[in-house]
């Protein structure tokens, strides 16, 4: 999958876990705390991802994400080898 | 000091309004069937009583859902009922509204499909904890209502609901609070737990093919119990504040008593369980000759419901034999930790209506249970005083005492 399409993904994956949000409104740069997410949401939404996207966060470094571009970012870096 | 009951809400295998489920127990109708969420090919047990018509979404966000595990979306449906039953109980000042539910084995589906993860080295999910602690649904129950004050949640395994409605009762006798949210709920029909009472031989197996057959308590041929989940919730409020908000009440809830065997870990036992009938009737106040209907817990296992009868005569003496009894799990299974929540459903509509519902696949009677359990059809009757009884693992004994308004 390349980096735009994961982008693309990734937006409308946490889209479909909001309610009331559309994509639409959501980029790479949105943080997590003014799409109403609050911390308890925030490890739910990364659980989801996990699932969907087929990869495992490292404990230690989801402790700063703070953006949809941090879930992005791992997700390209961690992508599973052809 | 009167504690009547003003609002009931119901989730169960046979229906999931008071209406439905009152309806389909009257006609005897089986909520028996064959288990379908699981694979049950290496199973003993192929069936339970199940609420096969549950959709959370009805009711429940998306968030919501991934919050809750099922046995709390049960509580939460059959609350939603009775508050809107009971209505009105922004009457009572949040703090003096309590919360008291019974459940024997929590979010246990959560624990079982997060230990199944966690053992295949995968992540579990953020809310594994949250949604299997035993007092969830009474704490979702607070949440959704603004429901401030006592919280409590009961586990004593088949009785739970029992003691949580008799808890309840004495909350609002010793004014702790002003009305109580009380009832149980259970959602086990899981490979885990089906696995367990298969292991204690505790189970029905022998009518996998004819599942409606199965649950045939004082029944020549009953073989175990067959697995059942649901809720069931009532209203409790001291009745002289239930008549000045001007709510309906639907019977006196009387008398509670509750006893433990002090002896083995699941086997029943006479002496504890007519200690609770006979605990309830003194707290009641009642005399023992002034009971005509009881909802038996009646689980459909050999020892068992022979044991219950030999408690009910001697508690009841000869007074026994005029007794309307009735099995509710006869109809949908044993729901664990809200049978005592649904049985006592049965026992209030009744004093309501003057039906007695069925106890069904009782064409033959196991000659050592000799009462009358209504068999077969219901049965129309005018009864005032109603015995509900919750026997559970751990030698723990509950009967509750209605009565007619």
């Amino acid at each position: 999958m390349d980096t735009e399409n994961i982008e693309q993904k990734v937006i409308e994956f946490i889209a479909s876990k909001i309610e009331d949000v559309d994509a639409s409104v959501i980029n790479a740069a949105s943080e997590f705390e003014e799409l109403g997410l609050d911390s308890m949401d925030r490890v739910q939404l990364l659980f989801d991802a996990e699932e969907e996207f087929g990869v495992t966060f490292d404990d230690e470094e989801v402790k700063d994400f703070h953006c949809v571009k941090d879930i992005i970012d791992y997700i390209n870096n961690h992508q599973p080898t052809e | 000091m009167h504690i009547v009951v003003t609002g009931m809400g119901v989730v169960s295998p046979i229906g999931s309004s008071i209406k439905q489920f009152w309806d389909a127990a009257i006609s005897g109708k089986s909520g028996i069937s064959s288990i379908q969420c699981f694979d049950t090919s290496k199973h003993r047990s192929k069936i339970a009583g199940q609420v096969n018509d549950f959709d959370p979404k009805t009711f429940l966000s998306t968030k919501q859902i991934e919050q809750t595990d099922r046995f709390t979306q049960f509580a939460l449906h059959a609350t939603h009922q009775a508050m809107k039953d009971a209505g009105n109980l922004e009457f009572y000042e949040p703090h003096r509204l309590g919360v008291s539910l019974g459940s024997g084995m929590g979010g246990y589906s959560t624990f079982e499909s997060s230990a199944e993860r966690k053992l295949q080295k995968r992540s579990i999910p953020p809310f594994t904890v949250p949604r299997t602690m035993a007092n969830s649904a009474a704490a979702w129950i607070a949440a959704e209502y603004g429901l401030k004050g006592i919280n409590l949640t009961y586990s004593t395994a088949c009785s739970s609901a029992g003691n949580a409605i008799g808890m309840g009762l004495d909350l609002l006798r010793t004014g702790k609070a002003d009305a109580v949210i009380a009832g149980g709920a259970e959602a086990c029909v899981l490979p885990l737990t089906i696995s367990g009472f298969e292991a204690l031989f505790a189970l029905s197996t022998g009518f996998n093919d004819n599942p409606h057959r199965a649950s045939r308590p004082f029944s020549i041929g009953r073989d175990g119990f067959v697995m059942g989940e649901g809720a069931g919730i009532l209203i409790l409020e001291k009745e002289d504040t239930a008549q000045r908000r001007g709510a309906q009440i639907y019977a006196r809830l009387a008398g509670y008593g509750c006893t433990c065997d002090a002896a083995h870990i699941v086997a029943p036992d006479v002496e504890g369980q007519v200690a609770a009938m006979e605990a309830a009737i003194q707290d009641a106040g009642i005399t023992f000759d002034t009971i005509d209907y009881i909802n038996a817990h009646a689980t459909s296992t050999p020892l068992g419901d022979v044991v219950e009868t030999q408690a009910i005569k001697r508690v009841l003496g000869k007074h026994a034999t005029h007794v309307s009894i009735s099995a509710t799990k006869s109809l949908i299974g044993h729901t664990i930790g809200a049978s005592a929540a649904i049985g006592s459903i049965a026992a209030i509509k009744s004093l309501q209506t003057g039906m007695i519902h069925p106890t069904i696949n009782l064409d033959k009677a196991d000659p050592e249970c000799d009462l009358d359990y209504t068999p077969i059809k219901a049965c129309k009757k005018t009864p005032h005083t109603a015995l509900c009884n919750a026997f559970g693992f751990g030698g723990n004994n509950v009967s509750l005492v209605f009565t007619t308004p």
